[in-house]
């Protein structure tokens, strides 16, 4: 065999092939930035709530900017104002969650029941609106609801309420706890109803057939079977939705404040505002320790358990519609009532609110387009000009729009890569390390996100400037907060992509670059694109993740609303929710159109 | 010259050994089947010849060239060592119509677009599929996708085939004219071609020589007709022939005698094994059966009668030993008869028992126990 070449012909060596692998250079350098991205500010939220701040000066005689101290914690836990600050929020979050949570869980239970399950007429068209007020920026249901129930014993003008019955309405309906659990629950019911729907949708009923074969009662099967199939996704959407609520800031910010009732999360945004930032970041952290404890929880219950309960099996997989006889048109009746209270009256509320002059009399003559269209007017809302003739608001739905886009086409593309190198490296510990860092912000409550970049990026650190303040720091922010998502998305994308597909590429001789370019993009396109839309429209309604960040110039739709509610315009904060919530609704429908469109032409092209 | 040497190749997966210490060596233009049950390692050697999957120790060389070794850490991407492969699902881009999923190997090689063109047309039309080249895979039927595989297999004109199970996807009818097809395709590319398989039919009838492996290990390597007539190995014997081969275990009636019982059957060997124990392999065919009694014959029962089209199956049974046999269609046979059994002794193999390893194709007589 003396004619064999032993010359190198496109070989290399073990190392040499490691390092200049393109799937292992992304993956360390994707490691690196999340690193930096997602877990530095973490350490850094926390070192932060450690050492004296500059603004501390004030607060102590003792404090030294930059040494270690206890102060910030012990004044949140022990201090006079200890109270106030953190058991008294602590408290009303845990209230208004639990509350929101069992309100929440058991309305969308009951619905997911009725569509999946029941023979209800209307299925079809009903899903969409039951999942609206999910769909629409939380904050849209808090300003609907203040529309009805304001109260002018609190300022402003009085609501449909008083203006319909003549009386005031009692300020615990206004403010307070329990507006702020029904529209909680109201926002996250469509959220607890999927969960449930997905569950229940998984029920073979061969196997209440068997059941009912082997003589069990009808209430016995339901009790004996199909309950305990669907509990552990219930009890997982319980603690979810609960995890959930105590993150919402800006909804319990408006009809908490006024009467100062405060949650955890708007304590974070009130200390901010006060320039009290050690505190708030305490606060943040006790957030983050309160999410993480609710999600470690539902994936053990759900992780214990899932698995013995998986019922997909594929094959002879039938679900059995439960006929509900007489009760079929009221129940209709009921859900599609009920519909149209959540998912659209709300909606109307502020289309109204917006077309009235003085806000709070209800009359023909004092209608008005001034707010949409009118030039300003120094007698009308401080001289604020109309909403389609407003730099301020144009300049913000510029951004808005800017910002959704390009973090959703980075968030996708990231995830894309990321879900590529998990799924296909999925021997290799650093990409589980990769998966694992991406998920970790879904993690953290989007206040306490956001107040930890506004840690991390108020200076210059090493080659990375201060990004407080830019545009940029908002699509990082946006990006990362998008990525548990993207990653998700980008995973079910590739594991559809067989591996021989690409094998196949590369047995042609295309690089990586190639094959990723050639092959694995267009094929998960269809995947990517629904997933880019979700981001889109989710980074478009976003508030709590990026009011901490703004400043005027990078202003966007839901901070500009937010401060308008704030200063009481409510008219202009309607108008501009209701742009929000239009804009996002028509994101929904152009992803309802992608996933029986084109997406599902793609999947029959794959099988 | 594409000659393949796989020296020493051995590829574990944690704990779990795929590939043990297998050599091999692949004449330049034959047709080399891999043949071997589920999990025996077949389709990790296809991957390691490939280089989809790089093996723990060993070299393997393509032609004149090393394309990997672990002593010399040379691992040559599988886009460098200039073979083409059938996948079993065929792996065809479903985002690309057929013209540019057969294109995509000319495309990564640069071709410039006229040379590329003509190639196309040629190679389309070879597979039959001249009129089909618009269309995307999942508007074709199963043949189709097959021909676009191998269309994208020829297009780049590779000297080395491999092909992982690419015919087990189609029914049986087209699973036969495709045989057809591919044998043709290979002998016209005059290109060395490794085929994996689970289907000992497509072994027998397409390749030059069959290699059988069993958890991770060569067997034995042997044209097909001697693979049939002379297994290495009861495991060999067993796997390969359907029906299967009738295997019994007998014990030596004196030590270090030639004659051999289980009880209901005895044989003589006609020399000394020095085995105490020995397995017999006979096929079906060599057992001939007849209801007439004869002196050197054993008489059996028959307990099954299977028709299968030209033949019937038969099954006997004698005491304690099962055998099968094969007849013509035309044999009036029934449950509960009895019939006279010979062996066609020139075709017995016998086997070692402790080791199962093949120990003498000599003739031996059988006569009837007791």
């Amino acid at each position: 065999m003396s004619d064999i070449s032993e010359i190198n012909q496109g070989g290399a060596s073990r190392l040499h092939r490691m390092i200049t692998d393109p799937v292992n250079i992304a993956m360390l350098m994707l490691l690196a930035i999340l690193s930096y991205l997602v877990i530095w500010p973490f350490v850094q939220l926390l070192i932060e709530t450690l050492t004296w701040g500059q603004g501390d000066r004030r607060i102590s005689r003792e404090a030294v900017p930059g040494e270690f101290t206890w102060f910030h914690w012990l004044q949140a836990t022990t201090g006079p104002l200890s109270g106030k600050m953190l058991y008294g929020p602590l408290v009303n979050t845990l209230k208004t969650g639990i509350a929101a949570t069992i309100l929440a869980l058991l309305t969308g239970g009951i619905l997911a029941w009725c569509v999946v399950r029941s023979d209800m007429p209307g299925k079809r068209w009903l899903q969409p609106i039951l999942t609206l007020p999910y769909i629409v920026p939380s904050f849209a249901i808090a300003l609907a609801w203040e529309a009805v129930f304001r109260s002018p014993k609190v300022g402003g003008q009085p609501g449909v309420y008083e203006a319909l019955l003549g009386v005031a309405p009692p300020e615990w309906l206004s403010y307070g706890a329990f507006p702020i659990s029904v529209t909680l629950a109201i926002h996250y019911f469509p959220f607890a109803y999927l969960l449930v729907a997905g569950a229940l949708a998984t029920i073979d009923s061969q196997m209440e057939e068997g059941a009912l074969i082997s003589g069990a009662s009808r209430l016995m099967t339901l009790r004996r079977i199909t309950f305990p199939v669907v509990a552990p996704a219930f009890v997982a959407a319980l603690i979810l939705t609960f995890g959930k609520t105590i993150g919402q800031f800006a909804l319990p910010f408006l009809l908490g404040a006024p009467t100062q009732f405060h949650t955890v999360a708007t304590m974070v945004y009130a200390n901010l505002t006060l320039g009290l930032d050690s505190l708030a970041f305490v606060l943040a952290i006790v957030l983050i320790v309160m999410s993480l404890l609710s999600i470690w929880l539902s994936n053990r219950f759900v992780g214990n358990k899932s698995h013995r309960f998986e019922t997909i099996s594929g094959k002879g997989f039938r679900s059995r519609v439960i006929a509900l006889g007489g009760w079929r048109w009221p129940v209709f009746a009921g859900v599609v009532f009920f519909a149209f209270m959540v998912g659209i009256l709300p909606l109307i509320l502020l289309g109204v609110q917006s077309v009235m002059l003085i806000d709070g009399f209800y009359g023909l003559d004092n209608i008005t387009s001034h707010f949409w269209l009118g030039k300003s007017d120094p007698e009308i809302a401080f001289g604020e000009p109309g909403v389609l003739h407003n730099q301020i608001i144009l300049g913000a739905t510029w951004n808005t729009l800017k910002l959704a886009f390009i973090s959703a086409i980075i968030a996708s593309v990231i995830g894309l890569i990321i879900a590529y190198i998990t799924v296909r490296r999925a021997h290799n510990p650093l990409a589980r390390a990769l998966d694992q860092i991406s998920f970790i912000p879904f993690l953290f409550p989007t206040i306490a996100f956001g107040a930890m970049y506004l840690t991390l990026f108020a200076e210059p650190v090493g080659p990375i400037p201060a990004l407080y303040g830019t545009f940029t720091l908002l699509v990082l922010i946006s990006v990362v907060s998008r990525l548990p998502y993207s990653v998700k998305t980008g995973v079910t994308a590739i594991t559809q992509i067989g591996q021989e597909l690409e094998e196949a590429a590369e047995l042609a001789g295309a690089s990586w670059t190639m094959r990723f370019r050639r092959i694995i993009m267009p094929l998960a396109s269809s995947g990517v694109l629904s997933g880019m839309m979700v981001s889109f429209v989710g980074v478009m309604r976003e508030l709590s993740l990026i009011i901490l960040l703004i400043t005027p110039s990078t202003r966007v739709l839901m901070t500009v609303g937010f401060g308008y509610a704030e200063e009481g315009l409510a008219q202009l904060s309607n108008a501009l929710v209701l742009i929000v919530a239009v804009l996002t609704i028509i994101g929904e429908l152009i992803l309802m159109w992608i996933g029986k469109g084109k997406m599902a032409r793609l999947r029959e092209k794959q099988s | 010259m594409s000659k393949i040497y796989v020296h020493n190749l051995s590829k574990r997966y944690g704990s779990a050994t795929a590939l043990d210490n297998v050599s091999l060596e692949i004449e330049s233009g034959e047709f080399l089947v891999l043949l071997g049950p589920s999990g025996c390692g077949k389709t990790t050697l296809l991957r390691c010849l490939a280089g989809l999957e790089t093996p723990d120790e060993g070299e393997i060389i393509m032609g004149n060239r090393v394309v990997f070794s672990s002593k010399k850490n040379i691992m040559v991407p599988p886009g460098k060592r200039n073979l083409g492969m059938v996948f079993q699902s065929y792996a065809l881009w479903p985002h690309m119509s057929v013209r540019d999923n057969v294109k995509f190997g000319l495309d990564v090689l640069k071709t410039p677009k006229p040379v590329a063109e003509e190639r196309l047309d040629e190679v389309l039309s070879d597979v039959g599929l001249g009129h089909l080249d618009k269309r995307y895979p999942s508007e074709l039927s199963g043949g189709q996708q097959q021909r676009v595989a191998l269309a994208r297999l020829l297009a780049t004109q590779p000297p080395i085939f491999l092909m992982d199970e690419p015919l087990s996807n189609l029914d049986a009818r087209l699973r036969m004219d495709m045989r057809v097809e591919l044998k043709r395709f290979q002998s016209k590319a005059q290109a060395t071609t490794v085929y994996v398989t689970h289907d000992q039919t497509e072994a027998m009838t397409m390749s030059t020589r069959v290699v059988v492996m069993r958890d991770g290990s060569i067997q034995q390597v042997s044209p097909p007709d001697q693979l049939y007539r002379q297994p290495q190995n009861t495991f060999v014997a067993d796997f390969v022939g359907m029906p299967r081969i009738n295997l019994v275990k007998l014990s030596a009636e004196t030590e270090h005698g030639s004659i051999f019982t289980n009880g209901d059957v005895r044989v003589d060997v006609g020399w000394n094994s020095k085995c105490s124990e020995i397995v017999i392999g006979a096929r079906p065919e060599d057992i001939m059966i007849s209801d007439e009694k004869s002196a050197d014959a054993e008489h059996y029962e028959i307990t099954a009668v299977l028709p299968n089209g030209p033949e019937t199956i038969v099954q006997l049974t004698r005491g304690e030993t099962t055998l099968i046999t094969r007849v013509g269609h035309d044999s009036a046979l029934a449950e509960g008869q009895t019939v006279w059994v010979h062996f066609k002794s020139s075709a017995l193999n016998i086997y070692a028992a402790e080791t199962g390893a093949l120990i003498s194709p000599e003739t031996v007589k059988i006569s009837e126990a007791g």
